[in-house]
């Protein structure tokens, strides 16, 4: 062992890390070396003396900083999961819309304001046309199921889906276009179409009629990913009617395992 | 029971147990603590970072990887948090004033002795700030943190040969300027 080697190797040697052999050499080397004996001395010496720092401990606040953190932490996981609410895509979607510049959003603002004001002398001064008006909004929602009806009716799939979109644009739509609707959840060849189909169907579940076609639906999907839907459908509007068709499914051979343990819960939630 | 290793919490922290990393948190928030406030001299700012390094643990998580060594993984973790805040914040951190500390004598020592060895913690501590930064932490890593010369090159990411310099290097520093302070002579 020569100088250097000693020198570098003791720190190890005054916490007890070197083995028995190192330690003999390094003894022996500096039995014979004084420079080194009294660097070790000396850097040995402080060495020891930092042991004297104390340990601390941080104040109590830390755990409960760090317990708020972590519950924030999984807050966050538990919303990613479950995806931006309705009303946050609606805000990101105005957000969008609405002008970065100053300048821009001021003249935004005008421009609103001009088309309420535009509006406002119209509407009053037209206050006579009520009856025009309401005539006009029936013949709207009628042109608007004949668009979504014979869209629905289309070869291509996309335009099947427009028709879809089209009758999600109607308040109340009419009993002919919820049971267009239901017919493409039992019979579209397109797995996306039923879906969307199924969806628009999902704000008209105070119908008694679509209520009965969703539960009947239940034995006549292939798709698990249509199923899943719809047994998610069936467990929101609560449907008591439904847990018999449930229970049918669940004793289906060959059933998608996903699909069966859906059902499962589906039933558990219905009781 | 006995209790489950460190990099087994981590990785079922990492596989969506986020919860448990609580139990790291118990074990080694004191000694995280500890680490920074010998490289930082500041309660307040070690505790800023305690919390940091925690937090990036839950933002990297995915990053673990089974058979990682888990210490050395922490450390790294408190070591690019501390370089981060050090590099976010040029101006010099405050120390905090040395009566801000718990009682550093030993109970045992007779009052003379007491106030002998108070004053001596508060040189070391002294001289350990002007230590510049990457001596420092090697010195503290090795000395206070109980780690193995393995773990430390993994940690500084160099081979175990230059980790023994490094420490040597430090310590002939940190004596000088020890000595230099106290006003009495290095050998």
């Amino acid at each position: 062992m020569n100088c250097d080697e000693v020198r570098e190797q003791l720190p190890e040697y005054w916490t007890g890390a070197l083995d028995e052999t190192a330690r003999s050499q390094m003894h022996g080397h500096l039995a014979g070396c004084s420079t080194c004996r009294a660097e070790a001395e000396t850097l040995g010496a402080i060495w020891k003396k930092l042991g004297a720092i104390p340990e601390e401990r941080p104040g109590r606040a830390l755990r409960a900083r760090f317990e708020a953190t972590l519950e924030a932490y999984m807050q966050g996981l538990r919303q990613a999961e479950r995806g931006p609410s309705s009303r946050e895509k609606l805000d990101k979607w105005l957000e969008g819309w609405w002008p970065r510049q100053p300048a821009f959003q001021f003249g935004f603002a005008m421009a609103f304001l001009a088309i309420g004001l535009l509006v406002g002398y119209s509407l009053t001064r037209n206050s006579s046309g009520g009856g025009e008006v309401s005539r006009l909004r029936e013949e709207v929602t009628r042109t608007r199921e004949l668009v979504a009806l014979s869209l629905l009716q289309q070869q291509s799939a996309s335009e099947r889906l427009k028709g879809v979109d089209w009758s999600n644009r109607m308040v109340q739509p009419d009993p002919k276009v919820l049971s267009a609707l239901l017919h493409t959840v039992n019979y579209d060849q397109n797995v996306n179409v039923r879906l969307a189909a199924l969806d628009a169907l999902h704000q008209s579940t105070s119908n008694d009629m679509v209520r009965r076609g969703l539960v009947e639906a239940l034995d006549r999907q292939t798709s698990p990913m249509v199923q899943i839907a719809l047994i998610d459908v069936l467990v929101d509007i609560r449907d008591q009617q439904a847990s018999s068709a449930l229970k049918d499914l669940t004793q289906e051979a060959g059933l998608n395992p996903e699909v069966r343990e859906r059902a499962q819960w589906a039933l558990e939630h219905l009781k | 029971m006995e209790a489950q290793a460190d990099h087994l919490v981590m990785l079922a922290v990492r596989d969506g147990d986020v919860e448990r990393i609580g139990v790291l948190f118990d074990r080694h928030h004191r000694m995280l603590f500890n680490f920074f406030l010998r490289l930082t001299a500041n309660r307040g700012l070690s505790e800023d970072l305690v919390q940091e390094v925690f937090f990036r643990m839950l933002k990297y998580r995915q990053t673990f990887q089974a058979g990682t060594n888990f210490t050395a993984w922490m450390y790294q973790v408190a070591r690019n948090a501390h370089l981060d805040q050090t590099r976010k914040h040029r101006l010099e951190i405050v120390p905090d004033d040395e009566k801000d500390w718990g009682n550093v004598a030993s109970a045992d020592l007779d009052p003379h002795e007491q106030m002998e060895q108070t004053q001596q913690i508060g040189l070391l501590r002294r001289a350990l700030a002007k230590l510049p930064l990457e001596k420092r932490e090697v010195l503290v890593l090795s000395r206070f943190q109980n780690l193995k010369y393995g773990e430390i090159a993994e940690i500084l990411d160099c081979e175990i040969g230059a980790v023994k310099v490094r420490v040597y290097r430090a310590t002939r520093e940190l004596s000088q300027i020890f000595y230099e302070l106290s006003g009495e002579k290095a050998s």
